[in-house]
């Protein structure tokens, strides 16, 4: 008797998720044995990101301040992905949410609830006007919106630079490369954790009753899963998929304004921490689903967060990055190897 | 049902298949289960050397499945399946081919923007790895003439003809070695010449020693063509017949379990419209683009009227697909108006026209009809989600949806294990019964219907039938565009034909001349002069 994979047309969700998670657990296991080989002992050092991350509130606090960015930038991805596009550009929307709520916070005065609400709906704005070329170029013209998103990231970190250390920089205190301190904060839940974490869960719970819910979200879906069909059942498709994108940069451009108004508070060169770029990983680690980001936002915060813990070990962020990179490697081979199932060949006596 | 079958060709000449040797292929006792539902039920069935086995059975008996799990699409859960007496089991449709057996599906499975060339060499263990393009279009063309089929190595998939596209999957499944080939409802989107031509091919590849299963809903052909005759109900093997023996009504009661009426005749309308009313819709002078952004329609006049079946006559590609969209909003008009019920409506809004009581049942129902990868529930609901009760203002009632999927599901007699299951698990005649009865109940006032039985089996055909009858005496304006003259003629009031995206004539179907119309579908008049 021998034994032959066979390819299944689809995948049960059950397996899906197992897949998903020995892809993340092999991440780790090869992870460790890299860190291994570097001299380090791999069960002492992931006991350490354990305690560290979880075992104080301080930890927690500082989980807690990247869960919160990851899922939004995470919904912003996974948003695209249900009608069938790719927004890579969540980190330029990032950057352009947090210079619009920066502007809003620096150039305007009045009381914190009344500021804070229009920085919010400023980093809203900024992000869904930094997609919207990419968008109308897609919805019109019909131009690939994987490129034009991922140049204009490009575009938005230059402008984030020339204003934090040129246009707006600080003068008064010599900080070098930032605005001024943001007269505003985000209230902060315990210690350094701000609301945003809040702002990111309503956010996702929202997309999903959204997309679940409603007749908008019941059109998006038709029009991801067969345009053909979409128009054929008089479903503006155009219109919903430039709802769809304005929405992704609204969210993305939201993060940035929580990054800026409740963590830096100050615009800065790299304030996104590639929390954009990350997003596409937990996106797709969610496959497309804004409740998946949920889960793979929190995995995706532990290695950025132990990434920070081990730095302090003598290991460099950017071995811990490359888990990221490990991670979005094992789970693309596990979608494809939960396709398969192994069988036998050769039946030698009669079955029942 | 299919006139155009040469009652000459109906059994092959001289040829011969030993009754005492022993299948090349033999399934025992094989059972396939999907959640909630026995698709194979202890299922035997065996392809001897040189024979046409027809498998037939009414929509959703277990046709395709049995076939893929042949092929190894599907792995069986009990059962056995022989080779040259040999226990085997294929784990994919490539180790299936492999060993000589090839599957042509009942949806192709082409890559569009490939060409034929490039389609047929596709996961091709001989395909050298370096090629140019133009060698692969030589090796195309060498092999389209030893197999004696007619296909372009250099055409592209999309701008290539349903029964071209069959041809390449033929070829490319004999290019690889096969001695059996399966085609499960080949004919159902060939027109009658291009069936007639699959039958020649069919029958040299039998004259050869080879092996053919074909699956379909179309009697006559079935008995003109296979030696023998497997049947299916509801996931069990009931008979096992020699084709000479039968005849379509005993090959529709074997399937159906009971007797079934073949063909019954249906009275004109008796629906008086209003003298008053505006028609339901009027084109004129309508003219339209295809895919391509070629003309596909020029200056087309037509008047649909209530309570009327308009049949469009005329062989496929002649601008039958871009009519249809054009009458339900889907396509564009280049030129002309399209006026419903009076006012003259912006063309290609398809909500507007669903909202004016339109309703389609589309020639490619997996393409533009459903969205196959979503739920059965989400595919029912896909008209009747802005209205209440589905629509519950801007939300979606899931209890109301639910309610419509099952509704829909019963009127169109489709058994569904789980309406949580994406739509494309369904049988391919069961997806079309589902779009017909969803179509139906929007269209109050025009109902257009392209190739509305293609893959109904009898059965189904006759309710289908009897439903578009229903829906003119209520009425309805009835547009149904087929192949098949025959069914025209008994079914429509009035009968247009369509010929290189032109109407080249409106007949009423009672007392209509068949042969007249024939030579107009050509595009030839009856003095034997070619119409411009
Ligand atoms: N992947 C699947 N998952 C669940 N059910 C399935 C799947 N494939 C087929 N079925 C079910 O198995 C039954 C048999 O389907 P099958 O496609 O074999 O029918 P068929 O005889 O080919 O019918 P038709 O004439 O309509 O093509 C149907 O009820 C179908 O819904
Ligand atoms: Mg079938």
């Amino acid at each position: 008797m021998a034994f032959r994979l066979q390819r299944l047309p689809s995948v049960r969700p059950e397996i899906a998720v197992a897949a998903h998670a020995v892809a993340i657990g092999l991440a780790f296991v090869v992870g460790g044995i890299a860190v291994t080989i570097s001299g380090h002992n791999a069960f002492t050092l992931a006991a350490k990101v354990l305690t560290a991350s979880f075992g104080s509130e301080f930890g927690l606090e500082d989980f807690g301040l990247l869960f919160g960015p990851l899922m939004l930038t995470g919904l912003a991805a996974a948003v695209t992905l249900r009608i069938g596009l790719w927004n890579i550009g969540a980190e330029g929307q990032f950057y352009i949410g947090a210079v619009f709520a920066t502007g809003v916070g620096l150039f305007f005065s009045g009381p914190p609830w009344l500021m804070l609400t229009a920085m919010f709906l400023a980093g809203g704005i900024g992000g869904a006007l930094w997609i919207l070329v990419p968008t109308l170029a897609r919805a019109y013209a019909n131009v690939n919106e994987i490129i034009t998103t991922l140049l204009l990231n490009f575009v938005a970190v230059l402008v984030v630079n020339y204003l934090s250390t040129g246009l707006w920089r600080d003068r008064k205190q010599s900080v070098l490369g930032a605005t001024a301190r943001i007269p505003y904060e985000v209230p902060n839940l315990s210690g350094s954790l701000h609301a945003g974490i809040l702002v990111a869960v309503a956010a996702v719970v929202l997309m999903a009753l959204l997309i679940r819910y409603t007749r908008w979200g019941y059109e998006v879906r038709i029009s991801g899963a067969n345009i053909f069909a979409a128009h054929y059942a008089g479903i503006p498709v155009r219109s919903r998929l430039i709802s769809v994108m304005l929405i992704s940069g609204a969210i993305a451009g939201i993060a940035g304004m929580l990054e800026v108004a409740g963590t830096v508070h100050r615009l800065q060169g790299g304030i996104s921490n590639n929390f954009g770029y990350l997003g596409i990983i937990v996106a797709v680690l969610a496959g497309g689903s804004p409740i998946g980001v949920v889960f793979s936002g929190f995995v995706m915060a532990v290695i950025l967060n132990a990434g920070i813990i081990l730095q302090a070990q003598g290991i460099l962020l950017n071995d811990v990055l490359a888990m990221t990179g490990l991670i979005l490697f094992f789970t693309a081979i596990g979608e494809q190897v939960a396709h398969y199932r192994i069988v036998a060949t050769h039946v030698v006596a009669q079955e029942a | 049902m299919s006139v155009a079958l040469d009652r000459s060709l109906a059994h092959g000449v001289g040829h011969v298949a030993d009754p005492d040797a022993a299948p090349v292929v033999s399934l025992r006792g094989i059972t396939k289960i999907f959640p909630g539902l026995i698709a194979n039920d202890a299922v035997d069935f065996d392809i001897r050397a040189g024979e046409i086995h027809a498998l037939l059975g009414e929509n959703g008996a277990g046709k395709s499945t049995l076939m893929n799990v042949l092929t190894g699409i599907y792995q069986p859960d009990a059962g056995q399946i022989l080779l040259d007496g040999q226990p085997t089991r294929f784990v994919s449709p490539a180790q299936a081919i492999g060993a000589g057996i090839g599957m042509i599906h009942q949806h192709f499975k082409l890559i569009q923007a490939f060409t034929v060339a490039e389609n047929i060499h596709l996961g091709w263990g001989e395909t050298p790895v370096l090629i140019s393009a133009k060698d692969i279009e030589d090796r195309t063309r060498i092999l389209a003439e030893k197999f004696n089929l007619a296909v372009r190595p250099e055409a592209r998939i999309d701008e290539i003809s349903a029964g071209e596209q069959q041809r390449v999957e033929i070829l490319k499944v004999l290019a690889r070695g096969a001695r059996i080939l399966i085609l499960d409802e080949p004919t159902a989107v060939l027109t009658p010449p291009e069936a007639r031509e699959l039958f020649k091919a069919l029958r040299q590849f039998r004259a050869a020693g080879n092996s053919v299963v074909f699956i379909s809903h179309k009697l006559d052909e079935v008995l003109a063509i296979s030696d023998r005759i497997t049947i299916l109900r509801a996931g069990k093997k009931v008979a096992l017949r020699e084709a000479a023996g039968c005849t379509p009504s005993i090959l529709a009661n074997l399937m159906v379990g009971r007797d079934v009426v073949l063909h019954h005749a249906r009275p004109a309308s008796p629906h008086q419209a209003n003298p008053g009313d505006p028609p339901p819709m009027v084109l004129q002078d309508v003219s339209a683009l295809n895919d391509r952004g070629l003309p596909a329609l020029t200056g087309i006049e037509l008047e649909l009227r209530a309570g009327e079946i308009l049949g469009i006559a005329g062989v496929a590609g002649n601008g039958q697909r871009e009519l249809s969209e054009v009458l339900t909003g889907v396509r564009p008009l280049q030129g002309g108006d399209i006026v419903i019920a009076g006012y003259r409506v912006p063309s290609s809004n398809p909500a507007m026209f669903r909202d004016a009581g339109i309703g389609h049942i589309p020639e490619d129902r997996l393409r533009s009809g459903l969205a196959p990868s979503l739920s059965i529930i989400d595919n029912a609901v896909l008209r009747e989600y802005v209205i209440p009760p589905v629509a519950r203002g801007h939300f979606i009632d899931h209890g109301s949806a639910a309610a419509l999927a099952k509704r829909i599901a019963k009127d169109a007699e489709v058994g569904i294990p789980s309406f949580q299951m994406p739509v494309r698990n369904l049988s391919g005649g069961n997806q079309q019964r589902l779009v017909a009865r969803r179509e139906m109940r929007i269209a109050k006032s025009v109902l257009v219907a392209a190739y509305p039985t293609r893959g109904l089996d009898v059965g189904a055909i006759n309710t289908m039938i009897d439903y578009l009858v229903a829906l003119r005496d209520s009425g309805v304006a009835v547009v149904m565009f087929s192949e098949e003259l025959e069914e025209l003629l008994n079914l429509a009031d009035r009968i247009a034909v369509l010929y290189e995206g032109r109407i080249m004539g409106i007949f009423n179907a009672k007392g209509a001349d068949m042969e007249e119309i024939g030579l107009l579908m050509g595009g030839k008049t009856k003095h034997g002069e070619r119409v411009a």
